[in-house]
């Protein structure tokens, strides 16, 4: 099956911003990373079982991307996130908390994190969209919790 | 308030605010071209190219080649430079008009990592068959020194299925009306599968 390109953006296109930018933490870059998975899901005109391929597709794409602008000479004039968080209008302030708080995680743990609290994937399926074993995954996962309670102390539950 | 609420509460602030639909479009509009590989190679083309067609390249030094490029049948010199995945032409058209035009590409795998395209790569794109909408409303093919109108061609989904013969073999080509064509060696594409 296949979505069109407006309404894979409309379903998708805020998480796999969210998901871009828990790696570049960077607006901008994590717009590109966006256009970029949906400029390559419309060119490369693949054949999808179902939508949770399609999600599953678009956010390994856009994290791949985000992972090479990241690494990107061109990026070193960009707004810190600090800044772009400033404008965020956060419901409470425990989230603009855990939002500084994930921000400030080590790169390999914040996507895991991300992947597993926002967008609710297994350990297997994490490992399958970052390319990492699931033993890896569990490790980072297990570490990102324990520096997000050390952060969070109390704000942070010890459920999984 | 679980670690998962909390969490995504906290991350449904965040929105994007690119917009691809806009730039598939304008993508369209300029009816950039689609290469189908074998599907027995890993990684799928994806490049941003004009419309040129090239019959062969020679080294003139460095970076920078001597190429006989065919434009809408005619063959004409142009200087092709390719750097990191970004290359620029420089020909002549048949009104004596020195023209420019560049773009870059990137090959694609499965798993989305992109790698900017090879010199070899752009060159097999910038071979690939190209459709013009000319002013009048003809519609044509344009591949080395063959043209073919399909005009009338298209059938009553507005999809029109032509084969290209050159030294390899045949091309199967198919062409959704100012949707898109894609170009195989091995079958026509279904039309579903491309935009």
């Amino acid at each position: 099956m296949r979505l069109s390109v407006a309404e894979a953006f409309q379903r998708y296109g805020d998480r796999l911003f969210a998901a871009a930018f828990s790696i570049c933490r960077n607006q901008m870059d994590a717009d590109d990373a966006v256009q970029d998975a949906l400029i390559q899901y419309h060119k490369l005109g693949l054949d999808y079982a179902d939508e949770t391929h399609i999600k599953a597709w678009l956010l390994r794409v856009a994290i791949n991307r985000a992972k090479d602008l990241s690494a990107s000479f061109w990026r070193k004039n960009v707004v810190s996130w600090e800044e772009y968080m400033d404008g965020l209008a956060f419901e409470a302030p425990e989230d603009s908390r855990l939002f500084q708080a994930v921000m400030e995680l080590p790169p390999k743990y914040r996507v895991v994190i991300h992947l597993f609290y926002y967008e609710e994937y297994s350990i297997r399926e994490i490992g399958e969209i970052l390319g990492r074993r699931e033993g890896t995954v569990k490790s980072q996962l297990n570490r990102g919790r324990k520096l997000l309670k050390n952060m969070l102390k109390e704000e942070w539950n010890d459920d999984e | 308030m679980t670690n998962k609420e909390l969490y995504q509460r906290a991350f449904s602030t965040l929105h994007a605010s690119c917009d691809p639909v806009m730039e598939v479009e304008k993508m369209k509009r300029a009816r950039k071209k689609r290469f189908h590989k074998p599907a027995a190679v890993a990684a799928a083309l994806v490049l941003v190219l004009g419309l040129a067609s090239v019959a062969y390249a020679t080294d003139i030094g460095g970076i920078q080649r001597s190429i006989q490029l065919w434009m809408h049948g005619d063959q004409t010199d142009a200087i092709l430079e390719v750097e990191n995945g970004h290359y620029s032409l420089t020909y002549e058209d048949a009104d004596g008009n020195v023209r420019h035009q560049s773009g870059g590409g990137v090959a694609v795998g499965m798993d989305g990592k992109a790698r900017p395209a090879t010199e070899e790569e752009i060159l097999q794109e910038l071979n690939s068959p190209e459709v013009v909408y000319q002013e009048d409303g003809t519609v044509w093919v344009y591949y080395f020194d063959q043209k073919v109108e399909i005009t009338d061609k298209f059938d009553d989904r507005g999809v029109c299925y032509v084969q290209l013969k050159d030294g390899d073999g045949v091309l199967y080509m198919t062409i959704k009306d100012q949707s898109g064509y894609s170009a195989s060696r091995h079958s026509y594409p279904n039309p579903r599968s491309f935009n």
